[in-house]
């Protein structure tokens, strides 16, 4: 039975097959002896003895059940074989990462996990070159702006459409943007007010013309607006037909279609063959969540993934060893320790000062992340314009931190509460034992850490209230959006408390004006000098310790060409090959 | 023929048969079970360590030196160094202290709530009865691990909070054997006897019955450490247990698997220690079951 039906499932199935091919009749011999069938005493169950004595009763129901666990025996095989499959007609991509996304809907999360995939599903109107954070047309072929860059005006690409046939045009921009903006705007969008923050409104010229009229001049819009949050066009008809669930139905006018998401293990795209730059190469896009980053690594061994991402600086050795591709640049992260300096003890500048200089980060480089992270002089990534190259970060220095503890007021030191998460994060792959390190560091200078750890969701819960009661600092970090100063800078300002972004919960009225200066200038020469002064501020003051910009890296088979992680941590398929 | 055969043949009570003691009686019979008597060693060697653990470590646990992490082991380090680079034999070695006494304490506080609740439910019957037990039942009815978990999260993390949570999960079980055992036993006619010359019914629990049931409740007691350490390694691994920096088994092996493939000592060699203490502890239940089984005594 087994190699005629050719199908890895469930001996159950074969031995009803066996039932059915015999009429019935000897199934229910069977049964009566005490059956060696569970499937069958099941369906007595639930039918009750007499009614299966019926002929054709039986037929249905084990007919049913069979083609049930064949379904379901297939769909197991079926992923299998074709993961497997590398060297037929289908060019299927495997990928993967940590967990699953959130949604699908750009509007309504906020997730790298989500990011990956979103931005193979839609383009913006404008995007990233592949390789920086610099802007080229996208959806939009060119646009302009007004003498006092209030209003842009953007000339749209003709003849695109949605992956389920609406056309792209003007409307469409607007539905995406307005459908954000106020009184649409919810609070669980997590984005839309900060992308769409300086937007008033969005009009309508003609089909392919839309123009977007902002409150006051803002520097980061271009970029903002190819950010892989909120940014992206989303299909109005989609919209309308899936309400609330068009999270997990994303239709967008991207290089892949989205064809189903099996919670907790795989999302499936397909390639657009009419897409507007040329189809993809490959013509199936399968995204694994698979949590464990060695079980990742191993499963990239072995082959039955292509490439991934969340590398553990662990297994870099082992799969450059087995011939795996393991690609390292910079990340455009930030990986810090925040004080809550909205409260005692950390009000005090000098005792944040005093931490800072008690922790040796050269050694958690070093030895935690094993050299694949940069040390951090301050808030911003050294390749992101505006980074000030004179920044003199805090040296390990035990002696003057206990001399800053004694000067702040606590010469024998004190016991605060360190909040952590545990899991890794892409600047912090080691997850909990960064707050370890830092622990058996504080605890050479008299500081007492206490650590409380917390899984990913419920961390963000526990450190969002404008006062934390859990702890007195906490560890976080943040992923850059769209390579500009400001999306670093922002995490420092007072407005962002209420919103929990400022997850330092400090406010310098000084800063606030320097980046409100800094949102308005265009010239990136004066720019630059605005943040410079900003970031020496930010230093002095220590809201944060600044502690290191991970490197990225992701791991591919060598048959894999053209992958590329791109600084804002996705990765764009279209061009993406293998052999 | 010996003086002694001889005696026995004369129908006369041999010298020996009159000093019988049962607790000499079982120490022969577990001295003869070469494994329990290996497991009895082993943990009171272990206990010796736990104890003296500070004089013992080669290092503080605690302290740990980044520029010596993840080293192999070696003369300088026996066992190597973790992450953070502390010492994983001084960590192993305080952990011992963690895990034998959460494995104690929460088996102690298991089987004296159990303990009573069992006779009471057993002695008393009826409604008393039906209420316990069913309510055991229900708790019964969960998993332990996930029990105890939901626990840890209502109680807060720590190792007082896991000593609580597993002595609540395994209560059940104590309360179930106990029960069990007082059942049969308090239809016998010395029980009768002491209820008839008017004996109040705690007198009765207390001396006549429960000393009579307590061969089972040592046997259950000894396994059950085992099955506590277990759960203390669980909760430790999930991140509930032992909080850092202290050591503890279960901790350091849900620590050390992301370094699975590089530093393998990582989870290793906390793992044989959680494995050899376990084994030693079931072994021993085994042999003290086989001593204190009076069908097999010969």
């Amino acid at each position: 039975m087994c190699r005629k039906y050719k199908v890895n499932c469930d001996c159950a199935a074969h031995f009803c097959l066996s039932l059915v091919d015999k009429q019935g009749k000897l199934g229910i011999k069977r049964v009566k002896r005490g059956g060696e069938n569970r499937q069958i005493k099941i369906f007595i169950l639930l039918f009750g003895e007499d009614k299966i004595m019926h002929k054709k009763t039986l037929f249905l129901v084990l007919a049913v059940a069979m083609l049930a666990l064949l379904l379901a025996g297939c769909g197991g095989g079926g992923e299998n074989a074709q993961s497997a499959d590398t060297g037929g007609k289908e060019k299927v991509f495997v990928f993967a990462q940590g967990s699953d996304p959130r949604g699908l809907d750009p509007a309504f999360v906020d997730d790298g996990e989500s990011a990956k995939v979103m931005v193979n599903i839609y383009d913006n109107l404008v995007r990233y070159k592949p390789d920086s954070t610099e802007i080229e047309p996208a959806l939009a072929e060119s646009w302009e702006s007004n003498e006092d860059k209030t209003q842009w005006t953007f000339h749209l690409r003709k003849g695109v459409k949605f992956h389920d046939g609406t056309p792209f045009n003007a409307e469409a921009v607007k539905f995406s943007i307005e459908r954000q903006l106020p009184p649409n705007r919810t609070d669980a969008m997590p984005y839309a007010s900060f992308v769409f923050e300086p937007v008033k409104a969005v009009e309508v010229v003609d089909e392919y013309t839309v123009k977007i009229i902002l409150k006051e001049p803002y520097a980061p819009f271009l970029a903002n607006m190819a950010m892989c949050m909120a940014a992206p066009i989303v299909s109005p008809t989609a919209v309308k037909k899936y309400g609330d669930d068009y999270i997990s139905h994303p239709v967008g006018t991207g290089p892949f279609k989205f064809v189903k998401w099996e919670r907790g293990q795989s999302i499936e795209l397909v390639a657009n063959k009419d897409y507007w730059d040329g189809p993809p190469k490959l013509d199936k896009l399968i995204f694994k969540f698979v949590k464990e980053n060695s079980v990742r690594a191993s499963e990239l061994m072995t082959g039955s993934i292509d490439a991934m991402d969340g590398v553990d600086p662990n297994d870099v050795k082992t799969l450059e060893e087995n011939g795996v591709i393991v690609t390292k640049n910079p990340g455009m992260n930030i990986n810090y320790l925040a004080f809550f300096c909205n409260k005692e003890p950390f009000n005090n500048p000098k005792l944040r000062q005093a931490v800072s200089h008690a922790i040796n980060r050269d050694a958690i480089v070093e030895h935690l992340y094993q050299g694949l992270a940069t040390k951090a002089n301050g808030p911003l990534p050294s390749f992101i314009p505006g980074y000030d190259k004179e920044l003199k970060p805090y040296e390990y220095n035990p002696e003057k931190a206990k001399q800053l503890l004694a000067e702040a007021g606590y010469p024998n030191g004190l016991k605060v509460t360190l909040l952590t998460y545990t899991n890794p994060r892409p600047y912090n792959p080691v997850g909990q034992k960064l707050a370890e390190a830092i622990q058996n560091d504080l605890k050479k200078v008299g500081i007492d850490v206490e650590i409380r750890a917390y899984p990913w969701k419920e961390y963000k819960q526990v450190v969002s209230p404008v006062i934390v009661k859990e702890g007195d600092m906490m560890i976080y970090g943040w992923i850059g959006d769209n390579g500009d100063p400001d999306n670093f800078l922002t995490l420092l300002d007072s407005k962002e408390i209420a919103g929990s972004l400022n997850s330092a919960k400090y406010a310098n009225e000084k800063v606030d004006k320097l980046l409100v200066e800094g949102r308005k200038e265009f010239d990136m020469a004066k720019r630059a000098e605005i943040y410079s002064e900003l970031q020496q501020i930010l230093v002095k003051d220590a809201p944060w310790v600044f502690i290191s910009h991970a490197t990225a890296m992701t791991a591919q088979n060598s048959s894999v060409e053209n992958f590329n992680l791109h600084p804002t941590g996705v990765i764009y398929f279209h061009k993406v090959d293998k052999k | 023929m010996s003086e002694l055969a001889k005696a026995t043949a004369a129908g006369a009570v041999p010298e020996s048969m009159e000093t019988y003691s049962p607790v000499r009686e079982f120490w022969r019979r577990l001295k003869k079970n070469k494994l329990a008597m290996t497991s009895l060693i082993f943990l009171a060697a272990l206990t010796l360590i736990a104890v003296f653990a500070p004089y013992i470590a080669p290092y503080d646990p605690t302290n740990g030196v980044m520029a010596d992490s993840l080293q192999k082991p070696s003369a300088q380090h026996l066992l190597g160094t973790d992450e953070l680079g502390r010492d994983i034999l001084s960590r192993i070695i305080f952990g011992a202290r963690i895990s034998l006494r959460v494995g104690l304490l929460a088996v102690a506080i298991a089987l004296s709530i159990g303990t009573v609740l069992g006779s009471i439910a057993g002695y008393f019957g009826g409604r008393i009865d039906n209420l316990i037990m069913r309510f055991m039942d229900v708790m019964l009815s969960f998993p332990s691990l996930l029990l105890a978990i939901a626990f840890m999260s209502v109680l807060g993390r720590g190792v007082e909070n896991a000593v609580i949570a597993i002595s609540i999960v395994t209560m059940p079980e104590y309360a179930r054997i106990v029960r069990g055992s007082v059942l049969s036993v308090k239809e016998n006619e010395y029980v009768q006897a002491a209820r008839a010359i008017g004996n109040r019914d705690g007198a009765i629990i207390l001396k006549h019955i429960l000393p009579n049931v307590i061969a089972p409740i040592i046997v259950r007691g000894t396994l059950g450490i085992s099955t506590a350490i277990l759960e203390t390694a669980a909760l430790g691994f999930l991140g509930l247990g032992v909080q850092p920096p202290d050591a503890e088994w279960g901790t350091m092996l849900g620590a050390g698997r992301s370094y699975m493939f590089n530093a393998p000592h990582l989870v290793m060699f906390p793992g044989i220690a959680i494995t050899l203490t376990v084994m030693a502890f079931n072994l021993l239940g085994d042999g003290l079951r086989d001593a204190l089984d009076p069908r097999l005594r010969q």
